[in-house]
């Protein structure tokens, strides 16, 4: 191809060089990019970031419990259902006050108004998201898929507790109720994947 | 700078003829196979103009749509468009108009112009190197981008949702382009900007290597002209940013079309990480824009005031942090999505302190021209234009960096009119003024001084009136991407439409001006600006022969920018 | 920190009173004109626009109790340039504190700064063109540096910033200030294309609110693209726990007069402080693009002085907190017929 006079063989080397150190930094911010996903579930899951709620083990609870002041909160339950998604869902009650630190359990109903067994799964948050780093997890329906059979109608609990430590957290100051919320979408396995619909 | 010139055509005597520094290839290998800098800088300008028409065109379509309030012509779109006849679809096609004019001007027409059309052609010259470093490759991104703008093209006449084409915005978000998109229409879309990206990519690499391995003996990294500087900045920014958007929106298509859940909370995606990827490419993707232009206004403030760039190096370093906080950023365009306050504190700090370098560049280029002896030819006029444009919409972009004032205009026309008095004010501004600048230098020929006088003024009153009383809507709560609004929004978006007729109107005196000089202009000297115009291209005739450089020039202390003016002027 | 915030306030209260004094005569003329609306409202014909939920409640006592406020001019809406070309030119009246303040701070800080910054250039680039053009000045000076003016424009931008941040800050803090535990929460749903508005504390009352057509809203002589059949209606004055969600895809609950906007998006929840100051209609618009039928659903919030909401919870067959809770698995079975709209 017509190119301009050759270039002495070392500067094509050196180009080639940097050429390739630059093609490497695309590279690694692509990794980068995909990286991302799990890194940005990690994250929020360490730091509550976004209303990430936290996984307790039963240690954690004990010591939570162990250093429980007395002191209540209040706590919202809230359900959503997402498109596509035949079920009832609602919490048992809107709202409980619990004492911080102290185990507590809420239930959720949800119930399958079609005519095929559906597999569910639930994504969840709390508000204000600064309470995610605080609010525990023991138990909760949302680690697994659900399955209901038609007409089928479950109760569900979630067991958990409110960390002590947010009363130390300026962030949290001020805060009176933390709602917890649920969101049950219909599980994106191909066998079952919801009708895809323009509406 | 007189004396590099002259020992640099000592060695290169044109007396003789076509010596072979002016060889040309046939017509479908210079054109199709293109090697050369100068060719494929001349087609990615000649593809940016022609994208820069359609992305135009579609504009065009808006401001004729919402002239009125309610719906007029949006039907017949959707129909020519092969679409139904239903509402919907017409609606679709607004979404779908507003997507193609966002990608179209965004990685069609500004990134093209800048970096491929005016880096490619002026880098080379400027740093004193025969050619890129990697000069097929070139030749690739090129193409590449080409395919991509190809790729958009077609993806408006397949289906994507309730109608042709793909109507998710320009941000692509999820889910609305995933299970909200239904067709093919977006996965067009989506492989577009995979094809233009690749060759950014490519591109960058090379603006990169070129830069930093194919410098001219004594061209140091002090020394080179301020564009080439905001060349490799941009470089940068292009390396670093558009991998991540390449892996969202690849992230995107397999949501869509082989069932991962990347972004779809139902399989455990969070479709706002798609928005903090997309952003941590978008903030980046404005500055990329941008800097180019940046760099341009410097060449030509210093060319025409006769007087080296003022604080040249705290010029290269302002575009270098405005680089770097670039990356940092990116949230500032989130602020409604459900951020913590102390997420939300961080981002409006960071985005302010953007303000700063910005405002050491607007006040150097002011005292650069001050105590100069100011011409008024027209890159002149687009700079000064861009001087003041884009310092009303920098001050925009301090209001909108306040995340509490954002929950109000977040979304609003008042964006919509912050980014036009940065891009299509700033950015095109700096094209054109770029474009007037340089023209002489690649065709050879001179322009009319009195069409591109008139263009930048009927220009200047077009844009003005089509975006400044956007303000005024996006205050009043009018929300952006509506193809249909209430009656009280009625009379700014009249006004705002009668300013895109005057705009189009002055667009003609352009076409006009390239016509009229490549037909009948004046022969252009190497130097037809002056004694100002010290950078490499102007020691070369007009325009610079095939191949430059053969031997290369010696830089000498005249070019330091820090006192760069030869002795003997 | 305490202190010193709480000194600030005080500060910028009594220059948003001042700065506001020159609205007020019209939010006041607003409220008088709202405040007899609402007694007189039984004797409004038919318009018993709360159907959704009214299969809920056969039982529900006057099913008429309530009519839609009628809006008042100029007030939760944009004005047009025709009506008054100043206000056409500016942010809408704002109606809650935060949006007050959001308000003055942009009157009085931003828009001063930014002003002022675009004229100064301005002005510079007209002095360098009149003095230093060719003729003026035929030599050009060779000065590239100047380490004092470079170090002053760097600062002194630096120094504005700050000012701007220090109220933009507060701004920030106050409208992360917490919902008290009895807020009422009213939970936004964005669909496709569509506003549903559920009151969990309120015996699960769902509102699906669609827009108006032309002739509908004209009609109920509201403004077209605005309006819409059935409002989210809210308690004046009290604090309310606004929580948004979307079931399809990403949707944003937004009412410039309120100077709230918060994404809908779907699988999370988010969630808000919004205190009205006085009752009024105020109209909004969905502010995230969600496809073919975006700028077709319009967000209304109409606030009631507190007993007329609870009077209107009633009409919708809900209850009030702390009222026997009878009932409360009646209402989600009606939500799939409610759902179909759209």
């Amino acid at each position: 191809m017509a190119s301009a006079a050759p270039l002495p063989a070392d500067a094509n080397r050196s180009n080639l060089r940097v050429g390739a150190l630059a093609f490497l930094g695309a590279l690694a911010m692509l990794g980068l990019g995909y990286a991302s996903v799990p890194l940005y579930r990690l994250f929020c899951q360490v730091t509550g970031f976004g209303g990430t709620t936290m996984i307790a083990s039963e240690s954690k609870a004990a010591a939570a419990a162990a250093a429980a002041t007395g002191q209540k909160i209040s706590i919202r339950f809230d359900a959503t259902t997402a498109m596509g998604m035949p079920w009832t869902f609602h919490p048992s009650q809107a709202t409980d006050t619990v004492t911080i630190g102290e185990r507590d359990i809420a239930t959720y109903v949800a119930r399958n108004n079609s005519e095929h067994t559906i597999t569910g799964v639930a994504t969840f948050n709390v508000t204000p998201e600064q309470a995610g780093k605080y609010f525990n997890k023991v138990q909760c329906f949302c680690f697994t898929e659900q399955t209901l059979a038609p007409g089928q109608e479950v109760t569900m609990p979630v067991l958990y507790f409110v960390d002590p430590a947010m009363l130390n957290d300026p962030n949290m100051k001020g805060v009176e109720q933390i709602t917890l919320s649920y969101t049950f979408h219909r599980s994106e396995t191909p066998a079952d994947a919801a009708p895809k619909s323009t509406n | 700078m007189a004396t590099t010139a002259e020992g640099f055509d000592a060695h290169h005597d044109h007396a003789h003829g076509h010596d072979h520094a002016d060889h040309k290839p046939g017509f479908f290998a210079r054109w199709f196979m293109s090697t050369n800098h100068k060719d494929i800088g001349t087609m990615y300008l000649i593809f940016a103009i022609i994208a820069g028409i359609v992305g135009g065109a579609i504009s065009g379509i808006m401001r004729v749509e919402l002239q009125e309030p309610g719906i007029q012509y949006l039907q017949w779109w959707a129909q020519f468009m092969g679409g139904g006849n239903d509402l919907n679809t017409a609606l679709h096609m607004w979404n779908v108009f507003i997507t193609a004019h966002g990608l179209i001007m965004v990685f069609f027409m500004v990134m093209p112009a800048m970096i491929g059309g005016f880096g490619n052609w002026f880098v080379p010259l400027m740093i004193g190197a025969p050619d890129m470093a990697f000069p097929r490759m070139n030749n690739v991104s090129f193409w590449l981008t080409v395919a991509g703008f190809f790729s958009l093209l077609f993806s408006l006449f397949v289906p994507g949702g309730t109608g042709p084409g793909a109507g998710t915005g320009w941000t692509v978000y999820a889910p609305l382009s995933t299970t909200g998109s239904v067709g093919p229409a977006v996965d067009f879309a989506i492989f577009s900007l995979h094809l233009a990206g690749a060759g950014s990519i490519l591109g960058a690499t090379n603006f990169i290597t070129t830069i930093f391995n194919m410098r001219a003996p004594g061209m140091t990294l002090h020394k080179m002209p301020l564009f080439v500087w905001s060349v490799l900045v941009t470089a940068f920014l292009l390396l670093l940013a558009l991998p991540v958007l390449a892996a969202a929106i690849t992230m995107l298509l397999t949501d869509r079309n082989f069932g991962t859940t990347f972004f779809n909370p139902a399989g455990g995606g969070d479709p706002v990480l798609y928005q903090h990827l997309f952003w941590f490419f978008g903030h980046p993707e404005v500055y990329i824009m941008i800097l180019p232009g940046f760099g341009m206004i410097s060449q030509i403030i210093a060319t025409f005031s006769k007087k080296p760039v003022f604080g040249y190096l705290g010029m290269a370093y302002a575009m270098v942090a405005i680089g770097v906080v670039g990356f940092i950023v990116w949230a500032h365009h989130m602020y409604t999505v459900g951020l913590d306050v102390n997420t939300k504190m961080y981002f409006t700090a960071a985005t302010m302190v953007i303000a700063v370098p910005t405002g050491v560049k607007i006040f150097s280029w002011i005292a650069t021209m001050w105590g100069g002896s100011l011409s008024f030819k027209s890159p002149m006029v687009w700079s000064m234009g861009f001087i003041f444009l884009f310092t009303v919409g920098g001050v925009t972009g301090v209001v909108l960096a306040n995340g509490g004032i954002d929950d109000n205009l977040h979304d609003t026309y008042y964006v919509v009119a912050h980014f036009h008095y940065v891009l299509s004010m700033g950015a095109v501004f700096s094209m054109f003024a770029g474009f007037y600048y340089w023209f002489p230098k690649m065709s050879g020929r001179m322009h009319s001084e009195l069409l591109s006088h008139i263009h930048f003024w009927t220009f200047f009153v077009g844009v003005n009136v089509i975006f400044f009383p956007q303000h005024f809507l996006g205050m009043q709560g009018m929300p952006r991407r509506y193809p249909d609004y209430a009656e009280a929004y009625h009379f700014w978006h009249q006004i705002s439409s009668y300013g895109y007729y005057i705009m189009a109107g002055s667009m003609l005196f352009f076409f006009v001006n390239i016509l009229y000089s490549l037909l009948a202009g004046k022969k252009a000297e190497a130097n037809p600006w002056g004694e100002g115009a010290t950078t490499l291209e102007w020691t070369l005739p007009s325009p610079p022969p095939y191949h430059q450089f053969e031997t290369l020039p010696v830089i000498t202390d005249a070019h330091d920018y820090h006192d760069h003016r030869p002795a003997t002027a | 920190m305490g202190q010193r915030d709480t000194r600030m306030k005080n500060a910028i209260l009594a220059v948003v009173a001042a700065g506001l004094a020159a609205l007020t005569p019209l939010s006041v003329a607003a409220q008088d004109a709202a405040a007899p609306a609402a007694p007189v409202a039984a004797e409004a014909p038919a318009a018993t626009t709360a159907a959704p939920a009214d299969p809920v409640a056969p039982a529900a006592p006057e099913a008429s109790a309530y009519t839609p406020m009628k809006p008042t001019p100029g007030k939760g809406m944009p004005t047009s340039y025709e009506d008054d070309p100043v206000k056409s030119l500016h942010f809408q009246d704002q109606y809650s504190a935060n949006g007050e303040y959001a308000l003055w701070m942009h009157d009085v800080i931003l828009l001063p700064v930014i002003t002022a910054i675009s004229l100064l250039v301005l002005a510079l680039l007209l002095y360098v063109v009149v003095r230093f053009n060719r003729k003026a000045n035929p030599v050009a000076s060779k000065t590239t540096h100047n380490t004092m003016i470079e170090v002053v424009w760097t600062i002194l931008p630096v120094i504005i910033l700050v000012v701007i941040a220090v109220p933009s800050i507060t701004l920030l803090a106050r409208q992360y200030e917490t919902p008290p535990a009895n807020a009422v929460t009213i939970k936004a749903t964005g669909y496709q294309w569509y506003w549903g508005y559920t009151y969990p504390d309120h015996g699960e009352i769902e509102v699906i609110s669609n827009m108006l057509d032309e002739a509908a809203a004209a009609k109920s002589g509201e403004p077209h693209q605005l309006a819409v059949d059935n409002r989210m209606v809210v308690p004046a004055g009290v604090p309310l726990r606004i929580q948004t969600t979307a079931s399809d895809v990403i949707h944003a609950f937004a009412v410039p007069s309120l100077w709230f906007k918060m994404d809908a998006v779907p699988g999370r929840l988010n969630e808000k402080l919004l205190t009205i100051k006085e009752p009024g209609v105020y109209y909004g618009q969905c502010s995230e693009l969600c496809g073919a039928r975006h700028g077709y659903m319009p967000i209304v919030v109409e606030a009631l002085p507190p007993a007329e909401f609870a009077a209107w919870v009633k009409a919708q067959g809900g209850t009030m907190p702390g009222e026997a809770e009878a009932a409360p698995a009646a209402a989600p079975a009606a939500e799939p017929a409610a759902n179909t709209a759209g």
